[in-house]
């Protein structure tokens, strides 16, 4: 597992994909900033983070998009099926580089609450950054985890990356689909809605259950990813 | 080392393997030989462990590959048609991460990747970005690929396609230098590469083994007759008459005209040798002797036979032939 990771790492950033999403990730967070924060002369950082999420659905296939695709298109995948590495480990491998990555972007907007906490007279309201953080972190995560299963249907990194987003964007609007619809299956898709706990944790409440949710979700789409990359091998 | 039971791959209602069965004995270099399509890369795909079979079984070293697959595939170095690289790591960074995928003790890295590297030649190119190199490089790093962990079994998929005369030479003579501690199987269209490097010989056509034997088995002439082709200065006539009164000749044929020199095909016995007594009397006869060569089958004339008519049966390599014709 250590040695796709390392690879995958090595990979991202000998390329310019990360720069260019990490340079654009920034780019939009940057703005965030200046209207949540300076126009509204606010302190809470949360708020730059809601907004910021919306793009994520964009942001994340564009990470996964060639993980799994690309060893296919390469021949490469050969050389992992025939070594004694399980492909469970690769697939596990590639999803936690993408996590990384993200994990180092989101690390790099701390910058905005931690000059302000030195900047304002009144502090931020740490328990609601927090939150924020966390949320905001686990939503991509789960994210990455979808666009990663739809990288492992196809060779093109271009049908990964759009089938990625287009899952995403269903899964954007589920909430308010759920809504629209009512009675128990709206509120099904609501409860299934991966943006409507991310509200919840960037309103401050740190609510174990969702934890749960996104880490079982996530869990669910690399696992189901494994299965495909499994499954093909024997059609 | 590799023994293989009636092995048959299904794709969908398409039958790309039917029903074979070969062995491979610990040493020998095996050629795979059979036009496009005939099963070859599904066999070598099954073999290391790429895709399942349909029914059938595939033992190396004693581990059967369903069972046992991290057995079987910590003993196959596989270099595809392909080269599995990666090109935006250096060929150095690249065997590194072999090394790694197939957890090679961390106390034989350094040493085998000296010994690999030396090898195949590619210690000048260990800082190179793998993207950047020539098609022979890149074969050769994929070759280092499969060597890496040492394991005893080489599987090569058409190692040598695409590459210069030199190259082809090079590798050729990389593959020989590996017999000694390895089996090798070789895959490959060009025919003289059986000749050159290996040691017996699997034909497969449509699914199924068209033929199978060791080399020379397969190159010696047919049945039990010596045939040349003797090329005569002087009249037609007299050259054959002369030639067919050698005491050994069972048949002669007259071929063509070349230049002043007429060409004959000459049959004898296989245990008789009348170029001596051909010479001779043909000296005798004033009519001089200007080339004189011995004719075996070659690997060409043999694989389009199969490829041809399918009810080819090796006659020398032993009939190994199911009975499905």
């Amino acid at each position: 597992m250590g040695t796709i990771y390392k690879r995958e790492m090595n990979a991202y950033f000998r390329s310019p994909v990360a720069y260019t999403i990490i340079a654009l990730f920034m780019l939009m967070v940057g703005l965030f900033f200046w209207v949540r924060n300076l126009l509204y002369a606010s302190t809470d950082f949360s708020g730059a983070l809601s907004m910021t999420s919306t793009y994520l659905t964009f942001l994340m296939p564009t990470l996964t998009m060639k993980l799994l695709s690309d060893e296919r298109r390469n021949g490469t995948e050969v050389l992992l099926r025939t070594s004694p590495t399980p492909m469970w480990k690769v697939v596990v491998g590639k999803y936690l580089a993408a996590l990384t990555l993200y994990g180092i972007m989101v690390a790099l907007t701390a910058i905005y609450p931690i000059v302000m906490t030195f900047l304002s007279e009144t502090g931020i309201p740490v328990g609601k950054t927090f939150g924020g953080y966390v949320g905001f972190f686990l939503l991509g995560a789960t994210y990455l985890a979808i666009s990663l299963f739809a990288s492992s249907f196809t060779e093109s990194q271009v049908v990964a990356a759009i089938s990625g987003i287009v899952a995403l964007l269903v899964l954007y609007y589920m909430q308010s689909i759920g809504a629209t619809i009512g009675g128990t299956f709206g509120s099904i898709l609501q409860w299934l809605s991966p943006l409507k706990r991310y509200s919840d944790f960037s309103l401050g409440g740190f609510n174990i259950a969702s934890l749960v949710f996104y880490l079982t979700f996530s869990g669910m789409m690399v696992f189901l990813s494994v299965l495909n990359v499994e499954r093909r091998r024997w059609q | 080392m590799i023994e293989i039971r009636n092995l048959t791959k299904k794709y969908g209602q398409f039958l790309a393997l039917d029903n074979v069965s070969f062995d491979v004995k610990k040493g020998e270099i095996m050629g795979f030989l059979g036009p496009n399509g005939a099963g070859k890369s599904t066999t070598m795909n099954i073999l290391t462990g790429y895709i399942p079979c349909t029914s059938g079984t595939v033992k190396v070293g004693g581990f059967e590959i369903m069972e046992n697959p991290k057995e079987v595939k910590s003993q196959i170095g596989y270099l595809p048609e392909i080269p599995p690289l990666y090109g935006d790591m250096t060929v150095d960074e690249y065997l590194k991460f072999i090394f790694e995928l197939k957890s090679v003790p961390l106390n034989q890295r350094k040493r085998q990747m000296d010994d690999i590297l030396y090898l195949v030649k590619i210690g000048d190119m260990k800082k190179r970005l793998i993207k950047n190199l020539s098609k022979g490089y890149r074969q050769r790093v994929g070759f280092a690929q499969a060597l890496v962990g040492n394991p005893p079994v080489l599987v090569l998929d058409e190692p040598t396609v695409g590459l210069d005369p030199s190259q082809i030479v090079e590798i050729r003579k990389l593959i020989s230098s590996l017999r000694h501690d390895h089996t090798i199987i070789l895959s490959t269209h060009i025919l003289s590469e059986v000749n050159a490097v290996c040691s017996s010989v699997v034909m497969v056509n449509h699914g199924r083994i068209a033929a199978k034997g060791s080399v020379s088995d397969f190159t010696a002439s047919e049945g039990s007759v010596n045939k040349f082709i003797i090329s005569v200065v002087g009249n037609k006539n007299a050259i054959q008459k002369t030639i067919s009164e050698v005491s050994g000749v069972r048949n002669v044929t007259f071929l063509r005209v070349d230049k002043d020199a007429a060409l004959f095909n000459v049959e004898s016995s296989r245990n008789v040798d009348v170029r001596r007594p051909l010479f001779n009397e043909l000296a005798r006869a004033s009519l001089p002797v200007i080339e004189l060569r011995p004719v075996g089958r070659s690997m060409e004339e043999i694989f389009i036979d199969i490829v041809n008519n399918d009810k080819y049966v090796s006659e020398t390599a032993g009939n190994e032939r199911g009975e499905e014709d």
